[in-house]
């Protein structure tokens, strides 16, 4: 499966639910796939999805709270997944398409063809979960209802040559339609 | 700055509204931070940008939020300010440390010390140095710019040299 399809997957289970997307081309699958006011758009700031999604989720308790996460992206930020485990936010779920590449700028490979996330964020106990075809995605979404975060689905996906267009709302706009968004 | 001082700065800002104080420790202003974390309002992050990060994430659900770092923090930040903060008009304030400006500071301070007043002024984050007299009026400046949308930064110089 490559990540638009597992994206395309996961949208059918979230609704009006804050996503916080990286940049790249994840933000890219994301607003091609469903736009919508509760997406935030990273389209700079490499590396900070997790970190902004915490920070959301921290003052959105009522709600579960995603973030649409890449390897490289993840990799990045690692440090990050020591703040969210010590603040333990119980509503929200991290996923990361784990392609083993940071395809946005041309297919390089990242660390994870060697090294498993999955593990690192065990250690670290968030709840994990690894996934590959759409009927664990499925599954994924059944079991976490009762599941305490934070929560870290890791989605792995073949790299692909489909481009999704780019996020072409500008910024200040994507920001002000979140926050409305949030308060419903 | 006296540790008096660093107290109210933090209880300014907590009277204000400000719940969440995020940011990498600064021994220029610890006292801020030692009062900050007694009243659990403190989050410490691994890096600066992580911190921004999730002070944005706190300023889109609606909440004040400072972030606080050394100087030699602040030069990490710039692109993360460029291409999130500012991109985005996200009301941040920031409380950065200044050391390195003293001729005899320590030498990995000297040259993030030299050219701090001129990344600030470059990167466009509007600042204001903290004094034992007038840090009042300043803290007020920067909530009036965070009220407009408008993320500042608030310095403290390092007056003691260990």
């Amino acid at each position: 499966m490559i990540r638009k399809e597992a994206m395309r997957l996961i949208l059918a289970k979230i609704n009006s639910e804050p996503i916080v997307s990286a940049n790249g081309f994840i933000s890219r699958d994301l607003f091609e796939l469903k736009d919508k006011p509760s997406n935030f758009y990273m389209i700079g700031s490499m590396g900070l999805a997790s970190s902004i999604g915490l920070g959301v989720a921290l003052k959105n308790p009522k709600k579960r709270n995603f973030v649409f996460d890449g390897d490289g992206s993840i990799l990045m930020n690692l440090g990050s997944l020591t703040t969210i485990a010590s603040l333990k936010p119980k509503n929200f779920i991290h996923i990361i398409f784990d392609n083993a590449s940071h395809e946005s700028t041309g297919g390089q490979p990242t660390a994870t063809s060697k090294i498993r996330i999955k593990n690192i964020a065990k250690s670290l106990n968030y709840k994990v979960f690894e996934v590959k075809t759409k009927n664990e995605i499925e599954n994924f979404f059944k079991k976490i209802s009762s599941i305490i975060g934070p929560i870290m689905l890791i989605v792995n996906v073949q790299k692909s040559t489909i481009v999704s267009k780019r996020v072409d709302i500008p910024p200040i706009k994507i920001k002000n339609r979140f926050i409305d968004s949030l308060k419903n | 700055m006296k540790k008096n001082t660093q107290r109210k700065i933090f209880d300014f800002f907590v009277k204000k509204g400000f719940n969440d104080f995020i940011g990498v420790p600064d021994s220029t202003f610890s006292e801020f931070i030692r009062h900050g974390l007694k009243k659990n309002k403190i989050i410490i992050t691994t890096r600066e940008e992580e911190a921004i990060g999730v002070a944005t994430g706190i300023s889109l659900a609606r909440n004040f939020s400072l972030v606080f770092m050394q100087n030699a923090g602040f030069a990490n930040t710039l692109s993360t300010i460029a291409s999130l903060v500012q991109l985005y008009q996200i009301p941040i304030i920031f409380l950065i440390g200044w050391r390195g400006y003293l001729k005899n500071d320590a030498p990995e301070h000297l040259k993030i010390g030299k050219i701090q007043p001129d990344l600030l002024k470059i990167i466009g984050l509007p600042s204001k140095i903290l004094s034992q007299k007038n840090w009042k009026n300043s803290c007020v400046w920067a909530l009036k710019k965070i009220q407009k949308n408008q993320p500042c930064a608030l310095i403290v110089k390092r007056e003691f040299y260990d």
